[in-house]
Protein backbone atom coordinates (compact mmCIF):
# COMPACT_ATOMS: atom_id res chain seq x y z
CA UNK A 1 0.00 0.00 0.00
CA UNK A 2 0.86 3.91 -0.58
CA UNK A 3 -0.07 4.62 3.27
CA UNK A 4 2.77 2.30 4.06
CA UNK A 5 5.52 3.72 2.00
CA UNK A 6 4.31 7.44 2.08
CA UNK A 7 4.64 6.62 6.52
CA UNK A 8 8.20 5.21 5.92
CA UNK A 9 9.07 8.65 4.00
CA UNK A 10 8.07 10.76 6.27
CA UNK A 11 9.38 8.91 8.98
CA UNK A 12 12.59 9.43 7.80
CA UNK A 13 12.48 13.16 7.46
CA UNK A 14 10.95 13.39 10.87
CA UNK A 15 11.90 10.52 12.62
CA UNK A 16 9.35 10.53 14.72
CA UNK A 17 6.00 8.69 14.80
CA UNK A 18 3.57 11.05 15.55
CA UNK A 19 5.01 14.02 13.02
CA UNK A 20 5.45 10.92 10.54
CA UNK A 21 1.75 10.27 10.57
CA UNK A 22 0.26 13.63 10.54
CA UNK A 23 2.17 14.36 7.78
CA UNK A 24 1.43 11.29 5.83
CA UNK A 25 -2.01 12.36 6.85
CA UNK A 26 -2.08 16.20 5.40
CA UNK A 27 -0.56 15.04 2.59
CA UNK A 28 -2.81 12.36 1.56
CA UNK A 29 -5.76 15.48 2.21
CA UNK A 30 -3.84 17.77 0.28
CA UNK A 31 -2.98 15.08 -2.46
CA UNK A 32 -6.85 14.87 -2.96
CA UNK A 33 -7.65 18.41 -3.55
CA UNK A 34 -4.91 18.28 -5.96
CA UNK A 35 -6.38 15.13 -7.86
CA UNK A 36 -7.42 17.52 -10.76
CA UNK A 37 -2.96 18.79 -11.10
CA UNK A 38 -2.20 15.14 -12.16
CA UNK A 39 -0.56 15.19 -15.49
CA UNK A 40 -0.96 12.78 -17.87
CA UNK A 41 2.18 11.47 -18.34
CA UNK A 42 3.05 11.81 -14.29
CA UNK A 43 3.83 8.67 -12.43
CA UNK A 44 1.73 8.44 -9.02
CA UNK A 45 4.41 7.48 -6.12
CA UNK A 46 6.78 10.36 -6.70
CA UNK A 47 4.22 13.02 -6.85
CA UNK A 48 2.43 11.76 -3.82
CA UNK A 49 5.65 11.07 -2.18
CA UNK A 50 7.18 14.79 -3.00
CA UNK A 51 3.94 16.22 -1.41
CA UNK A 52 4.26 13.51 2.00
CA UNK A 53 8.21 14.47 2.05
CA UNK A 54 6.73 18.08 2.30
CA UNK A 55 4.34 18.15 4.46
CA UNK A 56 7.60 16.41 6.76
CA UNK A 57 9.82 18.42 6.41
CA UNK A 58 7.00 21.44 7.65
CA UNK A 59 7.02 19.61 10.80
CA UNK A 60 10.67 19.44 11.24
CA UNK A 61 11.64 23.13 10.60
CA UNK A 62 8.62 24.37 13.06
CA UNK A 63 9.44 21.48 15.66
CA UNK A 64 13.37 22.52 15.08
CA UNK A 65 13.80 18.71 16.11
CA UNK A 66 17.17 16.54 15.17
CA UNK A 67 16.69 13.53 17.36
CA UNK A 68 18.75 10.33 16.53
CA UNK A 69 17.64 7.65 13.84
CA UNK A 70 15.90 5.28 15.66
CA UNK A 71 15.85 2.08 13.39
CA UNK A 72 16.75 -1.04 14.82
CA UNK A 73 16.96 -4.54 12.84
CA UNK A 74 14.43 -6.38 13.50
CA UNK A 75 14.81 -9.21 15.65
CA UNK A 76 13.53 -12.02 13.57
CA UNK A 77 15.82 -14.15 11.42
CA UNK A 78 16.36 -12.86 7.68
CA UNK A 79 13.79 -14.73 5.46
CA UNK A 80 16.76 -16.05 3.47
CA UNK A 81 18.51 -17.56 5.83
CA UNK A 82 18.98 -21.02 6.12
CA UNK A 83 20.06 -21.49 10.15
CA UNK A 84 23.62 -19.91 10.64
CA UNK A 85 25.98 -20.60 13.64
CA UNK A 86 26.00 -18.49 16.58
CA UNK A 87 29.12 -17.18 15.49
CA UNK A 88 27.97 -16.18 12.12
CA UNK A 89 24.76 -14.70 12.92
CA UNK A 90 26.17 -12.76 16.20
CA UNK A 91 29.12 -11.41 12.88
CA UNK A 92 26.12 -10.62 10.49
CA UNK A 93 24.25 -8.61 13.51
CA UNK A 94 27.42 -6.44 14.14
CA UNK A 95 27.95 -6.26 10.40
CA UNK A 96 24.50 -4.91 10.29
CA UNK A 97 24.66 -2.35 13.50
CA UNK A 98 27.77 -0.82 12.07
CA UNK A 99 25.90 0.09 9.01
CA UNK A 100 23.06 1.64 10.87
CA UNK A 101 25.51 3.07 12.92
CA UNK A 102 27.77 4.55 9.63
CA UNK A 103 24.31 5.47 8.06
CA UNK A 104 23.06 7.57 11.51
CA UNK A 105 26.71 9.83 11.08
CA UNK A 106 26.36 10.86 7.68
CA UNK A 107 25.11 14.43 7.20
CA UNK A 108 21.38 14.66 7.31
CA UNK A 109 21.08 15.19 3.46
CA UNK A 110 23.15 12.85 2.60
CA UNK A 111 21.54 10.10 5.70
CA UNK A 112 18.02 10.85 4.04
CA UNK A 113 18.95 10.08 0.49
CA UNK A 114 21.05 6.64 1.82
CA UNK A 115 17.37 6.23 3.28
CA UNK A 116 14.88 6.94 0.63
CA UNK A 117 17.30 5.36 -2.30
CA UNK A 118 18.45 1.96 -0.42
CA UNK A 119 16.71 1.29 3.14
CA UNK A 120 13.28 2.37 1.27
CA UNK A 121 14.16 1.09 -2.53
CA UNK A 122 12.50 4.19 -3.59
CA UNK A 123 13.35 4.86 -7.05
CA UNK A 124 15.92 7.48 -8.03
CA UNK A 125 12.94 9.62 -9.53
CA UNK A 126 11.07 8.84 -6.11
CA UNK A 127 14.05 9.56 -4.08
CA UNK A 128 14.46 12.65 -6.30
CA UNK A 129 10.52 13.68 -5.32
CA UNK A 130 11.02 13.10 -1.85
CA UNK A 131 13.95 15.28 -1.13
CA UNK A 132 12.98 17.86 -3.54
CA UNK A 133 15.94 18.25 -5.37
CA UNK A 134 16.83 17.30 -9.49
CA UNK A 135 17.65 13.61 -10.05
CA UNK A 136 21.37 14.88 -10.41
CA UNK A 137 21.75 16.05 -6.93
CA UNK A 138 20.08 12.93 -5.49
CA UNK A 139 23.10 10.98 -7.91
CA UNK A 140 25.57 13.14 -6.80
CA UNK A 141 24.58 13.03 -2.82
CA UNK A 142 24.44 8.80 -2.78
CA UNK A 143 27.91 8.75 -4.89
CA UNK A 144 29.67 10.94 -1.96
CA UNK A 145 27.38 9.05 1.10
CA UNK A 146 28.42 5.73 -0.76
CA UNK A 147 32.12 7.00 -0.30
CA UNK A 148 31.80 7.83 2.86
CA UNK A 149 30.41 4.96 4.27
CA UNK A 150 32.84 2.90 2.81
CA UNK A 151 35.78 4.58 4.21
CA UNK A 152 34.10 4.11 7.72
CA UNK A 153 33.04 0.44 7.14
CA UNK A 154 36.96 -0.03 5.80
CA UNK A 155 37.82 -3.47 3.81
CA UNK A 156 34.33 -4.77 5.57
CA UNK A 157 32.91 -3.95 1.66
CA UNK A 158 33.92 -3.69 -1.92
CA UNK A 159 33.58 -0.90 -4.67
CA UNK B 1 24.07 -2.67 -7.69
CA UNK B 2 28.23 -2.84 -5.67
CA UNK B 3 27.78 -4.60 -2.38
CA UNK B 4 27.09 -1.88 -0.16
CA UNK B 5 24.13 -0.62 -2.02
CA UNK B 6 23.05 -4.44 -1.76
CA UNK B 7 23.50 -4.91 2.19
CA UNK B 8 22.02 -1.26 2.10
CA UNK B 9 18.85 -2.36 0.65
CA UNK B 10 18.72 -5.70 2.11
CA UNK B 11 19.39 -3.70 5.83
CA UNK B 12 16.34 -1.39 4.63
CA UNK B 13 14.22 -4.56 4.53
CA UNK B 14 15.72 -5.94 8.16
CA UNK B 15 15.19 -2.86 9.70
CA UNK B 16 12.28 -2.56 12.51
CA UNK B 17 10.19 -0.15 10.49
CA UNK B 18 7.87 1.85 13.21
CA UNK B 19 4.39 0.31 12.26
CA UNK B 20 2.02 2.49 9.51
CA UNK B 21 -0.98 3.85 11.02
CA UNK B 22 -4.63 3.70 9.57
CA UNK B 23 -4.20 6.75 7.75
CA UNK B 24 -6.88 5.67 5.53
CA UNK B 25 -9.14 5.55 8.21
CA UNK B 26 -8.17 9.23 9.43
CA UNK B 27 -8.09 10.71 5.84
CA UNK B 28 -11.62 9.37 4.51
CA UNK B 29 -13.04 11.09 7.90
CA UNK B 30 -11.41 14.33 7.52
CA UNK B 31 -12.51 13.97 4.01
CA UNK B 32 -16.39 13.32 5.06
CA UNK B 33 -15.88 16.20 7.67
CA UNK B 34 -15.23 18.60 4.33
CA UNK B 35 -11.60 19.43 5.35
CA UNK B 36 -9.87 20.52 2.05
CA UNK B 37 -5.93 21.48 2.36
CA UNK B 38 -4.25 22.91 -0.77
CA UNK B 39 -1.39 21.09 -1.78
CA UNK B 40 1.37 23.39 -3.40
CA UNK B 41 1.41 24.35 -6.92
CA UNK B 42 3.65 22.27 -9.46
CA UNK B 43 6.63 24.09 -10.07
CA UNK B 44 7.06 22.38 -14.09
CA UNK B 45 5.12 23.92 -16.57
CA UNK B 46 3.98 21.43 -18.45
CA UNK B 47 0.26 21.05 -19.59
CA UNK B 48 -1.85 19.38 -17.22
CA UNK B 49 -4.54 16.76 -17.44
CA UNK B 50 -6.54 14.75 -15.01
CA UNK B 51 -5.87 11.41 -15.86
CA UNK B 52 -8.39 9.03 -13.86
CA UNK B 53 -6.63 6.17 -13.60
CA UNK B 54 -3.77 7.58 -12.19
CA UNK B 55 -6.22 8.99 -9.73
CA UNK B 56 -7.19 5.58 -8.45
CA UNK B 57 -4.25 4.99 -6.17
CA UNK B 58 -4.29 7.55 -4.18
CA UNK B 59 -8.32 7.01 -3.97
CA UNK B 60 -7.64 3.59 -2.61
CA UNK B 61 -6.32 5.61 0.02
CA UNK B 62 -9.12 7.93 0.38
CA UNK B 63 -11.44 5.55 -0.09
CA UNK B 64 -9.96 2.14 2.62
CA UNK B 65 -12.09 2.45 5.67
CA UNK B 66 -15.12 0.55 6.52
CA UNK B 67 -17.99 -0.90 4.57
CA UNK B 68 -19.02 -2.08 1.23
CA UNK B 69 -18.22 1.44 -0.79
CA UNK B 70 -19.18 0.24 -3.88
CA UNK B 71 -22.42 2.68 -3.47
CA UNK B 72 -20.12 5.29 -1.94
CA UNK B 73 -21.51 8.98 -3.25
CA UNK B 74 -19.69 11.59 -4.81
CA UNK B 75 -16.07 11.67 -5.20
CA UNK B 76 -16.26 7.95 -5.07
CA UNK B 77 -18.59 7.34 -7.90
CA UNK B 78 -15.74 9.24 -10.02
CA UNK B 79 -12.75 6.76 -9.30
CA UNK B 80 -12.14 3.25 -8.77
CA UNK B 81 -13.05 1.50 -5.50
CA UNK B 82 -9.97 0.27 -3.21
CA UNK B 83 -9.63 -1.68 -0.19
CA UNK B 84 -6.10 -2.86 1.35
CA UNK B 85 -4.32 -4.28 4.10
CA UNK B 86 -0.93 -4.13 4.45
CA UNK B 87 0.57 -6.80 2.12
CA UNK B 88 -2.47 -6.68 -0.31
CA UNK B 89 -4.88 -4.17 -1.90
CA UNK B 90 -8.52 -4.61 -3.28
CA UNK B 91 -9.05 -3.04 -6.64
CA UNK B 92 -12.55 -2.70 -8.08
CA UNK B 93 -13.37 -2.07 -11.37
CA UNK B 94 -15.94 -0.97 -13.81
CA UNK B 95 -13.95 -3.23 -16.19
CA UNK B 96 -12.26 -6.36 -15.57
CA UNK B 97 -9.24 -7.54 -17.25
CA UNK B 98 -9.97 -11.03 -19.77
CA UNK B 99 -10.09 -14.03 -18.31
CA UNK B 100 -6.97 -15.86 -18.09
CA UNK B 101 -6.70 -19.32 -19.16
CA UNK B 102 -6.88 -21.81 -16.34
CA UNK B 103 -3.65 -22.83 -15.19
CA UNK B 104 -2.30 -25.13 -12.26
CA UNK B 105 -1.90 -23.67 -9.08
CA UNK B 106 1.81 -22.63 -8.83
CA UNK B 107 2.51 -22.41 -5.10
CA UNK B 108 5.89 -23.18 -4.78
CA UNK B 109 8.23 -26.19 -3.78
CA UNK B 110 6.52 -29.04 -1.80
CA UNK B 111 8.05 -28.99 1.79
CA UNK B 112 6.60 -29.98 5.18
CA UNK B 113 5.36 -27.58 8.00
CA UNK B 114 8.60 -28.58 10.23
CA UNK B 115 10.94 -27.62 7.44
CA UNK B 116 8.98 -24.40 6.42
CA UNK B 117 9.05 -23.41 9.92
CA UNK B 118 12.68 -23.89 9.88
CA UNK B 119 13.09 -21.85 6.58
CA UNK B 120 10.54 -18.73 6.33
CA UNK B 121 10.62 -15.12 8.45
CA UNK B 122 7.89 -16.67 10.01
CA UNK B 123 6.20 -18.76 11.86
CA UNK B 124 3.41 -20.86 10.04
CA UNK B 125 0.18 -20.44 11.18
CA UNK B 126 -2.59 -23.43 10.64
CA UNK B 127 -6.23 -22.95 11.32
CA UNK B 128 -7.04 -25.49 13.87
CA UNK B 129 -10.59 -25.71 12.71
CA UNK B 130 -9.07 -27.75 9.54
CA UNK B 131 -6.79 -29.63 11.16
CA UNK B 132 -3.64 -30.57 9.28
CA UNK B 133 -3.14 -29.23 5.92
CA UNK B 134 -2.67 -32.10 3.39
CA UNK B 135 0.04 -30.19 1.56
CA UNK B 136 2.55 -27.72 2.18
CA UNK B 137 4.62 -25.31 -0.07
CA UNK B 138 7.18 -22.78 0.01
CA UNK B 139 7.43 -20.15 -2.39
CA UNK B 140 11.00 -18.10 -1.66
CA UNK B 141 10.81 -15.54 -4.18
CA UNK B 142 8.41 -13.55 -2.20
CA UNK B 143 10.32 -11.19 0.42
CA UNK B 144 10.20 -13.18 3.86
CA UNK B 145 8.79 -16.10 2.04
CA UNK B 146 4.97 -17.25 0.47
CA UNK B 147 3.47 -20.07 2.49
CA UNK B 148 0.96 -22.32 1.21
CA UNK B 149 -1.14 -25.15 3.18
CA UNK B 150 -3.53 -27.00 0.84
CA UNK B 151 -6.35 -29.00 1.81
CA UNK B 152 -8.38 -31.43 0.08
CA UNK B 153 -12.30 -31.06 0.06
CA UNK B 154 -14.26 -32.02 2.97
CA UNK B 155 -17.56 -31.52 5.06
CA UNK B 156 -17.94 -27.81 5.20
CA UNK B 157 -15.27 -27.42 2.68
CA UNK B 158 -16.24 -27.80 -0.64
CA UNK B 159 -14.24 -28.12 -3.89
CA UNK B 160 -13.67 -24.93 -5.24
CA UNK B 161 -13.35 -24.32 -8.67
CA UNK B 162 -10.73 -21.99 -8.40
CA UNK B 163 -8.08 -24.13 -6.71
CA UNK B 164 -9.51 -27.96 -6.91
CA UNK B 165 -9.11 -27.69 -3.11
CA UNK B 166 -11.64 -27.50 -0.07
CA UNK B 167 -9.24 -24.68 1.55
CA UNK B 168 -5.96 -22.80 0.24
CA UNK B 169 -4.14 -20.65 3.24
CA UNK B 170 -1.70 -18.42 1.76
CA UNK B 171 0.86 -16.42 4.33
CA UNK B 172 3.54 -14.19 3.73
CA UNK B 173 4.71 -11.13 5.56
CA UNK B 174 2.62 -8.00 4.76
CA UNK B 175 5.39 -5.87 6.32
CA UNK B 176 8.10 -6.95 3.69
CA UNK B 177 6.10 -7.16 0.64
CA UNK B 178 3.64 -4.33 1.17
CA UNK B 179 2.09 -4.71 -2.21
CA UNK B 180 2.65 -8.22 -3.30
CA UNK B 181 -0.87 -9.59 -3.32
CA UNK B 182 -3.76 -7.82 -5.28
CA UNK B 183 -7.05 -8.47 -6.03
CA UNK B 184 -9.22 -6.99 -9.38
CA UNK B 185 -12.78 -7.18 -8.28
CA UNK B 186 -16.10 -5.89 -11.07
CA UNK B 187 -19.15 -4.31 -9.17
CA UNK B 188 -20.36 -8.03 -8.74
CA UNK B 189 -18.20 -8.97 -6.04
CA UNK B 190 -19.03 -8.13 -2.60
CA UNK B 191 -15.85 -7.16 -1.04
CA UNK B 192 -16.63 -6.22 2.91
CA UNK B 193 -14.49 -4.97 5.67
CA UNK B 194 -14.45 -7.86 8.57
CA UNK B 195 -12.71 -8.06 11.77
CA UNK B 196 -11.31 -11.17 13.50
CA UNK B 197 -10.54 -10.80 16.86
CA UNK B 198 -9.79 -7.39 16.51
CA UNK B 199 -7.32 -8.07 13.57
CA UNK B 200 -8.28 -5.94 10.25
CA UNK B 201 -9.54 -8.13 7.54
CA UNK B 202 -11.36 -8.02 3.69
CA UNK B 203 -14.29 -10.88 2.84
CA UNK B 204 -14.45 -10.90 -0.97
CA UNK B 205 -17.30 -13.14 -1.81
CA UNK B 206 -19.74 -14.01 -5.20
CA UNK B 207 -18.73 -13.41 -8.87
CA UNK B 208 -15.27 -14.69 -9.64
CA UNK B 209 -12.22 -11.75 -8.85
CA UNK B 210 -9.00 -11.67 -9.75
CA UNK B 211 -5.76 -12.16 -8.19
CA UNK B 212 -2.18 -11.59 -8.16
CA UNK B 213 0.80 -11.54 -6.92
CA UNK B 214 3.66 -8.93 -7.90
CA UNK B 215 7.26 -7.92 -6.77
CA UNK B 216 7.35 -4.59 -5.28
CA UNK B 217 7.01 -2.06 -8.33
CA UNK B 218 7.03 -4.53 -10.57
CA UNK B 219 4.37 -4.55 -13.23
CA UNK B 220 1.08 -7.44 -12.48
CA UNK B 221 2.54 -10.37 -14.36
CA UNK B 222 -0.04 -11.69 -16.25
CA UNK B 223 0.91 -15.76 -15.66
CA UNK B 224 0.32 -14.55 -11.72
CA UNK B 225 -3.55 -13.77 -12.58
CA UNK B 226 -5.60 -16.02 -11.77
CA UNK B 227 -9.52 -16.29 -10.83
CA UNK B 228 -9.95 -16.67 -7.34
CA UNK B 229 -13.05 -17.54 -5.15
CA UNK B 230 -14.65 -16.44 -1.82
CA UNK B 231 -11.30 -15.09 -0.73
CA UNK B 232 -11.05 -13.86 3.38
CA UNK B 233 -7.84 -11.33 3.79
CA UNK B 234 -6.64 -11.01 6.92
CA UNK B 235 -3.83 -8.39 8.65
CA UNK B 236 -2.44 -10.76 11.96
CA UNK B 237 0.49 -7.91 12.99
CA UNK B 238 3.02 -8.34 10.17
CA UNK B 239 1.56 -11.28 9.01
CA UNK B 240 -0.95 -11.59 6.00
CA UNK B 241 -3.07 -14.75 5.77
CA UNK B 242 -5.53 -15.47 2.96
CA UNK B 243 -7.88 -18.18 3.01
CA UNK B 244 -9.48 -18.87 -0.52
CA UNK B 245 -12.69 -21.48 -1.00
CA UNK B 246 -15.88 -22.19 -1.75
CA UNK B 247 -16.88 -22.01 1.49
CA UNK B 248 -19.10 -18.43 3.79
CA UNK B 249 -17.99 -15.72 5.65
CA UNK B 250 -19.32 -17.87 8.37
CA UNK B 251 -16.70 -20.50 7.85
CA UNK B 252 -13.91 -18.41 6.75
CA UNK B 253 -14.20 -16.50 10.36
CA UNK B 254 -14.44 -20.18 12.09
CA UNK B 255 -10.66 -21.08 9.95
CA UNK B 256 -9.62 -17.48 10.64
CA UNK B 257 -10.26 -17.53 14.40
CA UNK B 258 -8.66 -20.99 14.83
CA UNK B 259 -5.39 -20.12 13.46
CA UNK B 260 -2.69 -21.57 15.75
Amino acid sequence: MHQTIAFRTAWVITRSDADAEEAAQDAFVKAHAALQRFREDAPFRPWLLAIVANEARNRVRSAGRRTGLALRVAEERRPDDAVPSPEAALLDSERRERLLAAIERLPEPARQAIACRYLLELSEEETAAALDCPRGTVKSRLSRALERLRMELGEEVQA
Amino acid sequence: MSELESRLSQLGRELDWPVAPDLASAVRERLDAGERLEAPARRRRRPVVFRRSLAIALAALLLLAGGVLAAAPGVRDSVLDFFGLQGATVERREELPPAPPPRPLRLGERTTLDAARDSLGFAPLVPEAAGRPDRVYVDRSVPGGLLSLAYGPRAGMPEAKSTGLGLLVSEFRGDLAPEYAGKIAGGATRVERVSVDGHRALWLEGAPHFFFYRAPDEPIREERLRIAQNVLLLEDGRMLVRFEGAFDLDRALELARSLR
